[in-house]
């Protein structure tokens, strides 16, 4: 048991956190918005914490603390090698509002496109920021920034702070469905000019929508900038955001399960697989196919997966014990 | 050229394929390989050639055909069931990520990570490059960067007489407006699908294999870095607008060619921003008319 | 659908057996005397890239190399058979994601120094067993190879990752789990100082640079304008055209033309070649990696630049000729290793290499050998002192990474030792210059005294 934490402690935190990151996709898409902005935030936090940590409270090796100052007056002082959990919450809080503040900022003139035109008009928001942190000093250039502190002795420590968040953001997600804001956002998913019609606000819920799935990605962010170490502009790419998109869509997009399972589920699954071609008296041949073939396997997966689960794994019925089919959803594509 | 055959997807099916950018690569390794080249030093296909030796134009364009038939194959696989059962079209996005991550893979396992380029000189004895600036304000463009302008607007001309003209082409303009009645009309839309999907894979491997010959061709995801850039230049012409993706394609390499040198870092930021800002104000495209909203 | 998996089958159950061949435990094998070779190359029979196992008899690595001794410094008896437990060490690096081009390279220096070392005795007599897993090429993969290999193998030491952002992020997991990690091609600044388990085998200051300079100077004493460009989303490329820079502004007093970036993944450089044309340098200076450098070198040399080009260390691997092909003839390259380096190891090196290969080297297969061959050397001082059997894996590996820093050691790459911090110190570094053949796809690097 020692060594499977050992060996997957990172890798069942990086599991959670790719689930809520694809909730923060889910999120816009509750209101019909198809944002890939999320990576970009998901950067920005990265950024956030990296910055605060190393720069404006870095370690001093002398005083074996880290140390707040400005100019020569010392504000505060955190004793340890292990930095303070106290400051990892307040990155994640100033994450979260500046995400905040640059997805309203983005959204308003953003989220009066829709379907695809808002995706591209979001992917566009990804690349910018990525070429931007590419060459600021402030980010670190290419390298990006490293020797960012560690808050746990060992991986499997982040499970403390990832575990409640997550069951924080899906108790969240989970209420929202059924409060009014909630079903304001499905009105709009399913039709937005009855829901203009029915007296919505549409500008306000979209923005709401798109910038409560910004604040958890860039919270995300946080947590996963100390978890690896290090941060630097490949990290939120349009890539990831494509991703994040599948774990949506082959988790499910019509129950805040969905995603969650999907990320989990696909996230885990390249790494399974390499697990799988280290169990001893397994066929070398089997190993080595599932060792080196495992990107391939990866994507037969996603074609299967979409192909024979076109509304995901985890439908709203599912538990339901309802024989009724979901309807497809349509996006709006004009 | 390589947006030309995204648009013609997009514009009669509106689904964005990402598998285009591995057709792409596709079509470069094709074209490699049937020019009789061996093929490197790694993967599973280590040191091994094809006996023929075709010259570099015929091999572009048989390496196009077969990038297009491995497009019908996609069609068949991955893209007609979903359509089959209705689904979302966001899932044959996922649909067609996973067959991208396939073909790159598969081409790395057989021949490798590193990059390859065709024997010498595939143009015959042309100069390199061709100024047209005057006196010491030199403009040269390369020969290269020439032949691929000309064959994507020649391409685009007979892609957009096909459309509009023709028999097939209307039928095919009937299926992007509403597929169901043009089935109800006695179209035959899956077949007409296949067709595209066929067109766009081939221009699709036609372009890499001509973009390959100006800058080699730098490994399996070769084409996934043209992807993006695709989709920019297809917005930027309008989605689903053949001539326009040729004029956005030209937009977005002069906004480039104008970013200040000493700014020169931010030069894909500008490409995407001036894509942005073009959205927000006409989202219909350079050359689009706006689109009437359906309710 | 099915019909796409019939049609691949036969190919991946040949490509598994292949590998199966080379994986299997060496007990049968005595290392030595590989017995058939690969020369129809032209068969579709691919030739074993993938050997995961020790001195597997069917790899195709050294003909002909077999039990004659070689003078090397490590020998220490051609022939022995090897016997007892492999000794394993861990090799993470990139072998998919759009690094495979490097991280390919880093298997077969490592494929090769398994061989070479096994045939060489092994560890005292102790096979050598590499154990790959491979990073891509993000830092989250990185973390979990690395921790498959920590925890799952127990190795001894890891060599990898590929990049210095992956490093940044896996070998603070080595460290804290007090695991050796030498990196074969981590070139940022900070690397060795992570912590005390982690060292590098990759020169990180691009001292080259200003011999490149000298260089060119010589061949052209009329420089006066210079050009630098660099990929500025490449760790390594930033670092070097600062060094670039200040040779030019502050050792050699020439002047420098406004300096100009372009991205690794670029291909177009029609903007950036066309002002520097307009500016009329005497000289270019390119920091990037083969195929973006090498597309700059070809479009600067078919828009008409005729002079001077200076390609940085990113240069340095044969896989730049077929992207500029004849417009690559002249090119002056600074090195961190030559194959033309005249050492017992290096010979051997480079004939492996050759003959697995059907070319010459290139540094990142050279660095990853090296890479190995620390900590084999390594392996071999603390076992002769303390036999590694008894030790317990933790032990072990503390007195390998102890013994690792205080060694001196006869590389392809020349020789080596390490800081007590774990940065290389590496004597000979190497300007060449490309000649291309008549034919404008092969050439060589000519080595400027």
């Amino acid at each position: 048991m020692a060594v499977f934490f050992a060996t997957y402690g990172s890798l069942i935190v990086a599991m959670l956190l790719a689930a809520m990151l694809a909730l923060s996709l889910y999120l816009p898409l509750l209101a019909g918005q198809l944002s890939l902005a999320s990576p970009g935030f998901y950067a920005l936090g990265g950024y956030v914490a990296a910055i605060i940590s190393t720069r404006v409270v870095p370690f001093d090796s002398g005083a074996q603390a880290y140390i707040w100052r400005m100019g020569t007056h010392e504000v505060a002082r955190f004793s340890g090698p292990l930095y303070p959990v106290s400051l990892l919450i307040v990155e994640m809080l100033v994450a979260g509002v500046l995400s905040a503040v640059l997805a309203i900022v983005l959204g308003l003139p953003a989220l009066r496109l829709r379907g695809i035109y808002l995706l591209l008009a979001t992917i566009a928001f990804v690349q910018i920021l990525q070429v931007v942190t590419q060459v600021l000093d402030l980010t670190g250039g290419a390298i990006g920034i490293f020797n960012i502190p560690q808050p746990f002795a060992s991986q499997l420590g982040y499970a403390w702070v990832v575990v409640p968040l997550l069951l924080l953001s899906a108790g969240f997600v989970y209420r929202l469905e059924r409060i009014r804001i909630g079903r304001a956002f499905t009105a709009i998913r399913e039709d937005e000019l009855a829901a203009a019609a029915m007296g919505i606000n549409l500008a306000y819920h979209k923005v709401l929508a798109f910038t409560m799935g910004a604040v958890l990605a860039g919270i995300v962010g946080v947590i996963s900038a100390h978890s690896i170490n290090t941060w630097n502009s490949r990290q939120g790419t349009f890539d990831a955001g494509i991703t994040y998109l599948a774990f949506v869509l082959i988790g499910g997009s019509r129950t805040f399960l969905g995603p969650i399972i999907g990320g989990i589920v696909l996230y885990a699954l390249p790494e399974v697989l390499r697990g799988l071609a280290a169990i001893p008296g397994l066929p070398l041949a089997l190993a080595q196919l599932l060792k080196d073939g495992r990107l391939i396997m990866y994507g037969l997966l996603l074609v299967l997966g979409t192909i024979f689960f076109p509304q995901g794994l985890i439908r709203p019925n599912l538990f339901r014990h309802r024989t009724v089919e979901a309807t497809p959803r349509k996006i709006e594509q004009q | 050229m390589f947006a030309v055959g995204y648009t013609l997807i997009f514009s009669i099916l509106r689904i964005i394929n990402f598998a285009h950018a591995a057709i792409f690569t596709l079509g470069a390794y094709f074209t490699y390989a049937l020019t009789g080249s061996a093929f490197g030093y790694n993967g599973l296909l280590k040191n091994s050639a094809l006996p023929i030796h075709l010259p570099f134009l015929l091999a572009a364009v048989v390496g196009a055909m077969l990038a297009g038939l491995v497009a019908i194959v996609i069609e068949r696989l991955a893209f007609r069931p979903l359509r089959n059962r209705g689904a979302d079209p966001l899932l044959s996005l996922v649909s067609s990520l996973g067959v991208a991550v396939v073909i790159v893979n598969v081409i790395q396992y057989l021949v490798g990570a590193e990059n390859y380029s065709y024997p010498a000189q595939p143009y015959g004895n042309l100069p390199t490059a061709i100024n047209f600036g005057l006196g010491s304000q030199r403009i040269p463009v390369r020969t290269v960067q020439i032949v691929i302008f000309g064959v994507s607007v020649v391409i685009m001309l007979l892609l957009t007489y096909w459309l509009n003209r023709t028999k097939t082409g209307k039928a095919l303009r009937a299926i992007a407006e509403d597929a169901t009645t043009a089935s109800l009309l006695g179209i035959n839309t899956d077949q007409l699908i296949l067709l595209t999907f066929f067109l766009s894979g081939m221009v699709g491997g036609l372009s890499g294999a001509l973009i390959g010959s100006s800058v080699s061709i730098a490994g399996p995801y070769f084409g996934i870095s043209f992807g993006l850039r695709g989709l920019a230049v297809i917005v930027l012409g309008g989605l689903g607008d053949i001539p326009g993706a040729i004029v956005g394609g030209v937009v977005l390499g002069l906004a480039e060619a104008f970013v200040p040198v000493q700014y020169i870092a931010y030069k894909d930021a500008v490409a995407f921003a001036v894509l942005f800002l073009m959205l927000l104000l006409r989202p219909q495209g350079l050359l689009g008319r706006a689109e009437l909203q359906k309710v | 659908m099915r019909r796409i998996v019939a049609r691949l089958s036969p190919l991946l159950v040949i490509g598994t057996w292949l590998l199966m061949a080379c994986g299997a435990p060496t007990s049968s094998t005595t290392g030595t005397g590989a017995t058939t070779s690969s020369t129809s190359s032209d068969t579709t029979t691919p030739a074993t890239m993938t050997t995961t196992g020790g001195g597997a008899t069917a790899s195709s690595a050294t003909t002909t190399e077999g039990g004659t001794t070689t003078n090397s410094a490590t020998t220490t008896g051609g022939t022995t058979a090897l016997s007892g437990d492999p000794v394993p060490l861990g090799v993470a690096v990139a072998e998919t994601s759009n690094t495979a081009a490097l991280g390919q390279e880093q298997v077969i220096g490592v494929t090769i120094a398994e061989k070479y070392f096994n045939d060489h005795g092994g560890i005292n007599g102790r096979p050598l067993k590499i154990i790959r897993q491979d990073t891509a090429g993000d830092e989250n993969g990185a973390i979990n190879a690395f921790n498959a290999l920590i925890n799952q193998s127990k190795v001894l030491g890891i060599v990898g990752p590929t990049l210095s952002q992956q490093a940044f992020a896996a070998d603070k997991i080595a460290d804290t789990a007090k695991v050796p990690v030498v990196g074969p091609s981590n070139t940022a600044k900070g690397i060795p100082q992570i912590g005390p388990y982690v060292a590098r085998v990759s020169a990180p200051v691009a001292v080259v640079a200003p011999n490149a300079v000298k260089a060119a100077l010589k061949q052209n004493p009329q420089i006066k304008k210079v050009a630098v460009l660099f990929a500025q989303n490449d760790a390594f490329s930033k670092s070097e055209t600062g060094t670039f820079q200040q040779t030019i502004t502050k050792t050699a007093g020439l002047q420098l033309l406004p300096v100009q970036t372009f991205q690794t993944t670029d291909t177009d450089f029609t903007s950036q070649a066309t002002s520097v044309l307009n500016q009329n340098p005497d000289l270019v200076i390119i920091s990037g990696l083969a195929v973006d450098g090498g597309n700059l070198v070809k479009q600067l040399r078919e828009l008409g630049y005729k002079g001077l080009i200076i390609g940085g260390n990113g240069f340095n691997t044969p896989n730049i000729y077929p992207v500029c092909k004849a417009q690559c003839d002249g090119l002056l390259i600074a090195q961190a290793y030559s194959y033309e380096l005249v050492t017992p190891v290096n010979t051997d090196f480079r004939k492996s290499y050759q003959d697995l290969q059907k070319r010459e080297p290139g540094q990142l297969a050279a660095q990853a050998f090296a890479g190995v061959q620390v900590f084999v050397e390594a392996m071999r001082e603390v076992d002769k002192a303390t036999p590694l059997k008894g030790l317990s894996v933790e032990a072990a590996r503390t007195a390998i990474n102890d013994q690792l820093l205080k060694g001196k050691y006869q590389t392809p790459l020349g020789p080596i030792s390490f800081t007590p911090e774990g940065e290389v110190i590496q004597n000979d570094f190497y300007v060449a210059q490309v000649k291309m053949n008549a034919d404008g796809a092969t050439g060589k690097f000519v080595l400027l005294k």
